[in-house]
């Protein structure tokens, strides 16, 4: 409980320094202002040194409901200013615990943009910058797919395996080839009716239809990059001095 | 996530991906009552949770119900389109406390700007109607009739 208020404190005023993009770093409590700027102001230019991590001002956060909506200064704002979505290479330099913080703000950050949106959709306005959604679910998908990175080498560093979950390749009766997770069930497969029925097997006379599927993707993508040539060749007519020097000279 | 039987280890989410959000009830709700619409896995354990650790809000009762979205209207191709089914979730605070739905959209003091834009706009609507009108002198009979 501990841990989850310190973090609640802690999101809150990081929360306070995403909302207000500029916001000074005296306005918030004291505790950690180089931290909260080493992890928002990215778009400033100066930047502060780090200041001792150890002293975390643990204050329960009263605004409890009132984090559902955005600050009462821009309500009723045409357009919020807002900094641009964290990118996989800055999120990779954060440690877990600060992505694990990041993750909760990002979170409730989005939260209040759909709220938003549901209220512009029920007052029939337009919603204020609704860019802002896009870019929180970019940062959020960029978290998962570093924490995600960092799973899997720890597993592998310990056990060897990069997936969590064990699984093997099969066949199914189309003759396609799939990777099956292993999944948890409350009965063995062998008490299982309706998994006995299944074949993981193909018989030859499926051979013929493996052989179409495959010269139909492999059609497909010859298309596809047909046409990314004559799309590049219309362009650089068209636009002669835009084109990339070639590197033969 | 992983099955549980009996005497397993409760299910823990890090990083929870679910969203909630705050709307304003269509119909009057007393005072301490909150209404959410939140993702259609989560339960009344998993709401109170969530609002109780994230937003530290005290929660005395949580009930909740599935809204259907329709599926009779037709796109261009006939087709039907189905509008998405959500969960709708009724929180009573605990402590004794109040909300009230704000308005997020207040009327603020506009700038030059957007006010010359609307004067202009307003006087090109007169401009319009007062040519859609016909000739007072003919007693706003439209140009179509006589010569």
């Amino acid at each position: 409980m501990a841990a989850s208020v310190a973090m609640a404190a802690l999101c809150r005023r990081l929360t306070a320094a995403l909302r207000v993009s500029g916001a000074r770093p005296g306005s918030t409590a004291a505790g950690l202002p180089g931290l909260t700027l080493n992890l928002f102001h990215k778009n400033l230019g100066k930047v502060e040194p780090l200041h001792q991590l150890k002293f975390l001002h643990t204050t329960l956060s009263r605004r409890g409901l009132e984090e559902f909506f955005d600050d009462p200064r821009n309500w009723g704002e045409k357009t919020v200013k807002s900094g641009d979505a964290w990118n996989i290479k800055q999120l990779r330099g954060k440690s877990s615990e600060d992505l694990h913080k990041l993750w909760y703000v990002l979170l409730k950050e989005k939260n209040m943009l759909l709220t938003l949106e549901q209220e512009s959709k029920r007052q029939l306005r337009p919603m204020p910058s609704p860019e802002r959604l896009e870019k929180v679910e970019k940062s959020m998908k960029n978290i998962d797919l570093v924490v995600r990175e960092r799973e899997i080498a720890l597993r592998l560093l310990q056990t060897g395996h990069e997936k969590p979950v064990p699984g093997e390749w099969r066949h199914d009766f189309l003759g396609r080839t799939y990777w099956y997770t292993y999944k948890e069930w409350p009965i063995p497969w062998y008490l299982n009716k309706k998994y006995k029925k299944r074949k993981f097997y193909y018989l030859p006379h499926v051979n013929h239809f493996i052989r179409l599927r495959l010269e139909k993707s492999l059609c497909r993508r010859a298309r596809r990059q047909n046409l990314e040539k004559t799309r590049q060749k219309v362009l650089k007519r068209k636009f002669p001095h835009l084109a990339v020097k070639s590197q033969s000279q | 996530y992983p099955l549980f039987q009996l005497g397993g280890p409760q299910l823990r989410i890090f990083r929870p991906n679910f969203f909630m959000l705050a709307v304003r009830p269509g119909v009057p709700q007393p005072e301490d009552t909150v209404q959410f619409r939140v993702s259609m896995e989560m339960t009344k354990v998993d709401i109170k949770n969530y609002l109780e650790k994230i937003y530290n809000v005290p929660v005395a009762a949580v009930r909740t119900r599935i809204q259907y979205g329709a599926n009779n209207k037709r796109n261009h191709k006939n087709q039907r389109v189905k509008k998405p089914d959500y969960k709708v979730a009724y929180v009573q605070l605990g402590q004794g406390q109040t909300f009230q739905f704000p308005n997020l959209f207040p009327d603020k003091e506009q700038d030059t700007e957007t006010r010359s834009f609307d004067d202009f706009r307003n006087k090109y609507m007169e401009r319009e109607k007062q040519r859609q009108k016909g000739d007072p002198r003919r007693g706003g009979v439209p140009d179509w009739f006589g010569l």
